[in-house]
């Protein structure tokens, strides 16, 4: 089964990943920060009964892992596999998660909330990757008490995500209207219709990979469905400016960067990670306008995953930043 | 580039937020990040503005000695962490926390989804129903950035109906 940065979207390949995030808690049990590990122990016990070895046909079967015995290493590669939250990687105490074969389902279980259910899918799949929360979500209802009222939607620790507990987020491409600076306006704009824009590889200067997420704010008195809906347009809309600034450029000079990015890529002997990140988005971009035929779609986001430091680290053992520099070129050397 | 704050890893995380039309940006390694908390970048923190929201309630009113029941925690806990203390809290200091969300999310009430053993008890025609009042009463109210909004949901739920 593959990973979420093994899909590709063919139609719209700019949208990278899409993720549904629920919020929800058990009724009547103290939210983590306020529990005891005596309490936190017995309910990460009923979580593993209620999940553990659970089959669900598209994403496989899913996993009960106790992450207090998980080593640092390994939790900040899930970090850079965005499983996990980087907060959630660095919290003492009991804590653990459910996760799917292929990771496109992983419930952080006594993070900020009991339950933080994430379904990350590859591409434009935020209603797909609703429908799998939804499935999980009955599962919980169904063997606990979630914490909902009528009013007020369901109960979350921070006030800011009740109604729905709903982050839906998808991570677009945007290299051409980065290198614009148009990136801020849109950011402002489309805070004022309650969505955010982060960047998740950093930006300025064509120093990084130019992914960004566009994520929704509003969760009490909005709908899923709606929700997912006004995202998805806004998406679009913002796809279609990369789109048209794309058309706009010097087809020449494109290619030429292009075509530079992969001649390091394939040739350098020493690559930082963010090197790596700036080159493989220029790589992205040909193979998404039709420059790199021979390129496997897949294989930038991919190599961008995999040879972070965090997760070269966990394939190979701890090392040095230089060991890392050189590792990274020579898997890229031998991929690309 | 390299992280901000401890300048020892490379940055992947670039953090960007936008207060009152100012954008802050941040790079930081996975791990800063995790430190600092997303929340936390821009020199405006959320749990310090929750916290100045529901501390209003206290300063405003009489002190509050109850505790909650479920988790103990008093209502200046609350105040003073910007975070609730377990669902039952929601009950118990109702009224202490009802200004400050609505100030938070407007007047909006839940209209999404609801646990199984909720279920059955509204129709999507009731939420239209329901939604079409609260509009009439925002568009009186000439509240017309809540009546656009009330607008688009009656819509996609009108939507959802004819699809079904
Ligand atoms: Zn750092
Ligand atoms: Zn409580």
């Amino acid at each position: 089964m593959l990973n979420w940065y093994e899909n590709v979207d063919t139609l719209n390949p700019l949208a990278v990943s899409s993720r549904i995030r629920l919020a929800r808690n058990i009724k009547g049990v103290p939210f983590p920060k306020r529990m005891n590990n005596t309490q936190k122990e017995e309910t990460l016990e009923s979580f593993k009964k209620l999940l553990d070895g659970v089959k669900l046909g598209n994403v496989g079967t899913l996993k009960y892992i106790n992450m207090e015995t998980v080593p640092e290493e390994e939790l900040f590669a899930m970090v850079e596999r965005h499983i996990i939250s980087p907060d959630f990687a660095k919290k003492q105490g009991p804590k653990g998660i459910v996760i799917s074969e292929n990771e496109a389902v992983s419930i952080m279980l006594l993070e900020e909330d009991h339950i933080r259910l994430q379904v990350l899918q590859g591409g434009f799949k935020l209603n797909e990757a609703y429908e799998i929360a939804k499935k999980i979500e009955a599962i919980l209802s169904e063997g606990l008490t979630l914490a909902f009222d009528s009013q007020l939607g369901y109960l979350t620790e921070c006030p800011t995500n009740l109604g729905t507990g709903l982050r839906a987020s998808l991570m677009l491409h945007l290299p051409i209207l980065e290198g614009s600076g148009s990136l801020a306006t849109i950011a402002e704009s489309v805070s004022k219709i309650g969505l955010t824009v982060r960047g998740m590889y950093g930006e300025g200067s064509r120093s990084q990979a130019a992914l960004y997420q566009l994520s929704n704010q509003v969760t009490l008195g909005i709908s899923e469905q709606a929700a997912i809906d006004n995202l998805s347009a806004i998406a679009n809309q913002i796809v279609q400016k990369e789109l048209a600034a794309r058309e706009s450029l010097d087809k020449k000079s494109l290619e030429d960067s292009v075509y530079r990015a992969l001649g390091t890529l394939r040739y350098a002997r020493l690559l930082t990670s963010a090197e790596m990140m700036n080159l493989i988005s220029s790589v992205k971009l040909g193979v998404e306008m039709g420059i790199l035929e021979d390129i496997d779609p897949i294989l930038p986001m991919k190599l961008l995953i995999e040879t972070q430091s965090f997760s070269l680290q966990k394939a190979n053992g701890r090392m040095t930043p230089a060991d890392r520099d050189v590792l990274r070129a020579s898997i890229i050397r031998e991929r690309l | 580039m390299m992280c901000e704050n401890c300048g020892k890893n490379p940055a992947t995380t670039h953090l960007k937020t936008v207060v009152n039309g100012v954008v802050h940006e941040n790079h930081l390694c996975s791990y800063c990040a995790a430190n600092s908390g997303y929340s936390n970048i821009g020199g405006l923190s959320l749990t310090n503005m929750l916290a100045s929201m529901f501390g209003e309630s206290i300063s405003s009113g009489k002190p509050i000695s109850k505790r909650c029941e479920c988790c103990g925690a008093s209502f200046s806990d609350i105040a003073q962490s910007g975070r609730v203390g377990c669902s039952e809290c929601y009950t118990t200091f109702r009224n202490e926390l009802l200004p400050s969300l609505s100030r938070l999310h407007g007047k909006a009430n839940h209209i999404g989804s609801t646990p199984k053993e909720e279920k059955g008890e509204e129709t999507s025609a009731e939420k239209i129903k329901k939604l079409k009042v609260l509009l009439s009463n925002a568009v009186k109210a000439e509240e017309f950035e809540e009546a656009a909004k009330l607008r688009d949901e009656i819509r996609a739920l009108e939507g959802e109906e004819n699809n079904a």
